[in-house]
């Protein structure tokens, strides 16, 4: 504990960094994780041929193999790939948000389906068009649907940052990485980040289900 | 015929294996209440799903006002605007108030002015006594009301036809009439309606001609005396002895 306590004294900026890092690493892959998992998801449900088996292929490549490994052929393929440079970091936001996208999508279109099929046929009947009917009778539906599972996966990304401390990127698990290489007090260190972690996730959680609450308040 | 509006040539429907439609050819004129009858799973309902293509025909052609509307160049949304539906299950959108349910339609797809939109909601409302629930959501109405609420709304995009697709089948016994009555008002402005129903007296008292489907063809039709009182087909008399 008497250590626990040194460590922090000495190298809390070390861990707010982490901190930091931690939270606009989530954010930003929440965010994009969930426009780009709309796009794929209306990809998925198209008529098209194309853009279905597009859609389809690149959620199961995203979900049939390890993140771990998406990171790395990120961090590695994108510079090359890329004409301009790329951080480390950007790299592993992109890998992030592509692998994210994968799952939203998928929690999108069940929340889209699983509307009544009435409700798709009274909106057709009254002559409205294809995306009035989506934005105005299945969306506001489906997103009451849709918000469980998506508050679940905001929170397992969280965990998933982590993943990006294999490439040093300046997250909370990089922090104790640090700390540990210096001071050589791993299990403390540990502690320390876990205790955050944990605390995050369950503020997050809370917030997140007082939204859920207001949102499905109308009905 | 000049004054028809809604004429099927030869329509057939299948799912997968299932031919559910096995040719109707059949034309309703302008104003006309036609009660479309006939044991479960005949097709009566996919013929009037057919007519405003929620089911896309398999073969054979729907013409509404001398167009053809199974031409993939038709503007599908466009032209359901001119025909009203109504469901079993009503179908409301719970999401969004009882007058909001009216004005969603005119007002994203007519360009009807809000405060005008409204108007007409409110006064379509009344008429069907729904007007004192206009700010209320859904939830909160009986299934007879419900069901007033969607032939109001369909009602406010002022469709040329009314398809009813067994509008009463889902209510409380207690609730049906308040349901008929509505309707049976439809029939005396002098709209087109078409009507899949289980309720024999109230076909019986305001159709001008009866259908009865079975087995994916129209057996017989005629007036509705006709019909109930002297029926030629022998399903026809079979179904109408098990119901009557």
């Amino acid at each position: 504990m008497e250590k626990i306590i040194g460590l922090l004294d000495k190298y809390y900026m070390v861990y707010l960094q982490g901190l930091w890092g931690t939270l606009w690493i989530s954010a930003v892959t929440v965010l994009c994780g969930t426009l780009l998992g709309l796009l794929v998801a209306a990809f998925r449900m198209s008529r098209s041929k194309i853009l279905n088996s597009f859609a389809s292929a690149y959620i199961e490549v995203l979900r049939g193999t390890p993140i771990l490994l998406q990171l790395y052929f990120f961090w590695i393929g994108l510079p090359k790939l890329l004409p301009f440079e790329l951080s480390d970091t950007m790299c592993i936001v992109v890998a992030l948000v592509i692998n994210a996208s994968a799952y939203i999508s998928e929690i999108i279109r069940a929340g889209i389906n699983a509307v009544d099929k009435g409700q798709w046929e009274a909106a057709r009947s009254v002559g409205l068009s294809e995306i009035h009917m989506m934005t105005h009778v299945i969306m506001p539906q489906a997103v009451k649907n849709i918000l469980p599972a998506l508050c679940n996966e905001f929170i397992t990304t969280v965990k998933g940052t982590s993943l990006a401390s294999v490439f040093f990127v300046g997250e909370l698990m990089t922090s104790y990485k640090s700390v540990q290489a210096a001071t050589f007090l791993a299990l403390q260190s540990l502690t320390i980040v876990g205790v955050i972690y944990f605390l995050l996730n369950f503020i997050l959680s809370r917030l997140l289900r007082v939204l859920e609450r207001r949102l499905t308040a109308s009905d | 015929m000049t004054d028809e509006i809604i004429r099927t040539e030869n329509l057939k429907k299948s799912f997968g294996q299932l031919e559910v439609l096995k040719g109707i050819s059949t034309t309703i004129r302008r104003g006309e209440v036609v009660s479309i009858i006939g044991p479960s799973g005949g097709g009566k309902s996919t013929f009037l799903r057919c007519l405003n293509l929620l089911e896309q025909p398999t073969e054979g052609k729907v013409y509404f006002k001398g167009q053809d509307i199974t031409d993939k160049k038709l503007n599908t949304s466009k032209f359901r605007q001119s025909m009203g539906m109504v469901f079993q299950n009503f179908n409301v959108f719970p999401n969004m108030t009882v007058l909001d349910n009216v004005t969603l339609a005119p007002i994203l797809e007519k360009k009807i002015p809000k405060a005008q939109a409204r108007e007409e909601a409110l006064a379509l409302l009344r008429r069907v006594g729904l007007e004192e629930k206009a700010d209320e959501y859904p939830r909160k109405l009986s299934g007879g009301q419900k069901q007033r609420l969607a032939i109001v709304r369909a009602l406010a995009m002022q469709p040329e036809v009314m398809l009813f697709d067994e509008p009463t089948s889902a209510l409380d016994p207690e609730m049906v009439k308040e349901v008929l009555n509505v309707i049976m008002d439809l029939t005396r402005s002098g709209m087109t309606i078409l009507i899949v129903t289980h309720e024999m007296g109230f076909a019986r008292e305001v159709s001008d001609r009866v259908l009865f489907i079975c087995d994916g063809v129209i057996k017989e039709e005629g007036s509705p005396d006709q019909i109930f009182t002297c029926p030629h087909d022998p399903s026809t008399i079979k179904f109408l002895s098990m119901v009557l």
